[in-house]
């Protein structure tokens, strides 16, 4: 070997070494700090997808094969249940439209803001993020759905999360249990305000800012509180299952399992709010135009800055 | 003295590929805290069979690839991941590639450093994983590994030369 190309080698490798070191470290500077490396998040995971896609056709295999050669007869029941099922609830939409339009008779007289307004898009959880220590989900439906970035997702009626990254065909939910969410809520049964964040355990959240004189017991339903504006309001979120007070501590440490279980969904809703009212509302529709995240002051308010 | 060639040619870009697949495969949790770090193994098993082939530019790509599917901030892997390939050349000339032994020293080394450097950047950016559950990947890659060098040396041909002394 060649002493004198080797050492040559061997700086030039050191040299592309320490650029590249440089620009990870710039990259990472400003995509814990800024928003603006966004797309090209965005641009790399509509690159991996297909791979994603691929990953999940076994599963997808599964469920279609399963359903595609369930018991004839149970099919049937299952088709008769579904449908008295539909019909229980044509009666309640009705009784519900009837309120709805008194309410908004209602409201008028009262001249009261108009109330939330929403829209529901079904998506499948597609996979689970690959990062064990955090909460997140990538589910089947994207910008091209409208969906965009900061929405919030339920699942069943209570709360899921809400939507981090946006790709085309694909988004990336972050869970209420992800140790960087946090969402405020309220005891069902005192009104007492607490924050819920999350624990990066499966279904378990921390009830933060409780204090050690608070009127709270296992059982206790926490629902959103709908401050910060992103959230809707009375949504159940969480139940308490453990409370602990160390004497000397200001606030007492309090566990939560969440209502919606993560290890089970595989199908979530996401929400449009619109609200007609002009003035203080935001647009989502402004946002999804841009395709981009523009922090507001809900995001601010429900998702805990890292 | 054996000359090693790629199978064909982008076969490292396939083996990558076959790593991030492996890293994307739906476990449960439990299993998921073995999951080894199949890429960042990938990238040492060529640096030890075609120290020339593999590029540091690739592996950046590859560990940004990993950020994005791991959702850790953008630069945190692909700083890993050209961390293992400088490290791996570097060490090289002090080992014999070919004996086990002196692979697991040198896997164990590399992707020491590079967990470590991984939860450094974690814990700066607020999402310590604060557990020694943290570790098992580097437990698990070692136990995989001659498994996975016997799949990874699918990608590649050995050809014995007699002629050269």
């Amino acid at each position: 070997m060649n002493d004198i190309i080797d050492g040559d080698s061997h700086s030039s490798l050191l040299l592309k070494f320490m650029i590249l070191v440089a620009i990870s470290a710039t990259i990472m500077v400003f995509d814990y700090r800024d928003t603006i490396l966004q797309p090209v998040r965005t641009s790399l995971r509509t690159a991996i997808y297909p791979l994603q896609y691929v990953v999940d056709v076994p599963v997808r295999m599964v469920s279609y094969l399963s359903d595609y050669f369930a018991d004839h007869k149970k099919m049937a029941a299952e088709n008769k249940q579904l449908r008295s099922m539909v019909n229980v609830y044509a009666a309640r939409n009705q009784k519900y439209h009837s309120i709805a339009s008194e309410n908004i008779r209602l409201r008028h007289q009262l001249n009261a803001i108009p109330a939330v307004k929403e829209r529901f898009l079904l998506a499948e959880v597609l996979a689970v993020s690959g990062n064990i220590f955090r909460r997140k989900v990538t589910i089947n439906r994207g910008a091209n759905e409208d969906i965009y970035s900061g929405q919030v997702v339920i699942s069943g009626k209570n709360i899921y999360g809400q939507i981090d990254s946006i790709a085309p065909d694909s988004a990336e939910i972050m869970q209420i249990t992800d140790p960087a969410h946090a969402i405020h809520v309220l005891n069902d049964r005192t009104k007492m305000g607490a924050l819920a964040v999350g624990t990066g355990k499966t279904n378990l959240v921390e009830l933060k800012n409780i204090e050690a004189n608070v009127d709270i017991k296992e059982g206790d339903i926490y629902v959103s509180s709908g401050l910060g504006q992103l959230y809707p309001a009375n949504f159940p979120v969480a139940v308490v299952s453990s409370i602990a007070y160390n004497s000397g501590d200001s606030f007492m440490k309090v566990m939560a399992r969440t209502l919606t279980d993560f290890s089970h969904t595989r199908e979530v809703l996401a929400i449009w709010q619109t609200k007609k009212a002009a003035g203080v509302i935001e647009k989502p529709e402004s946002q999804l135009k841009k395709n981009k995240k523009t922090p507001t002051v809900n995001d601010q308010a429900d998702k805990k800055k890292h | 003295m054996n000359s090693v060639s790629l199978r064909f040619s982008g076969a490292i870009i396939v083996s990558i590929l076959l790593a991030l697949f492996l890293i994307l495969l739906p476990w449960s949790d439990n299993l998921l805290r073995w999951r080894p770090e199949w890429v960042a193994l990938t990238l040492i098993y060529w640096c030890l069979v075609l120290p020339d082939k593999i590029s540091l530019l690739l592996a950046w790509f590859a560990g940004l690839f990993v950020d994005v599917i791991y959702g850790t901030i953008l630069g945190q892997h692909a700083l890993g991941m050209i961390l293992v390939v400088f490290m791996s050349i570097r060490l090289l000339p002090r080992l014999s590639p070919g004996s086990l032994w002196h692979q697991y020293l040198l896997i164990s080394l590399v992707l020491g450093t590079y967990f470590l450097i991984n939860l450094w950047i974690m814990s700066a950016t607020g999402s310590n994983p604060a557990t020694w559950a943290y570790w098992l990947p580097l437990l698990s890659s070692l136990i995989i590994w001659p498994v996975y060098r016997w799949v990874l040396h699918l990608f590649h041909i050995e050809r014995s030369r007699f002629g050269e002394f």
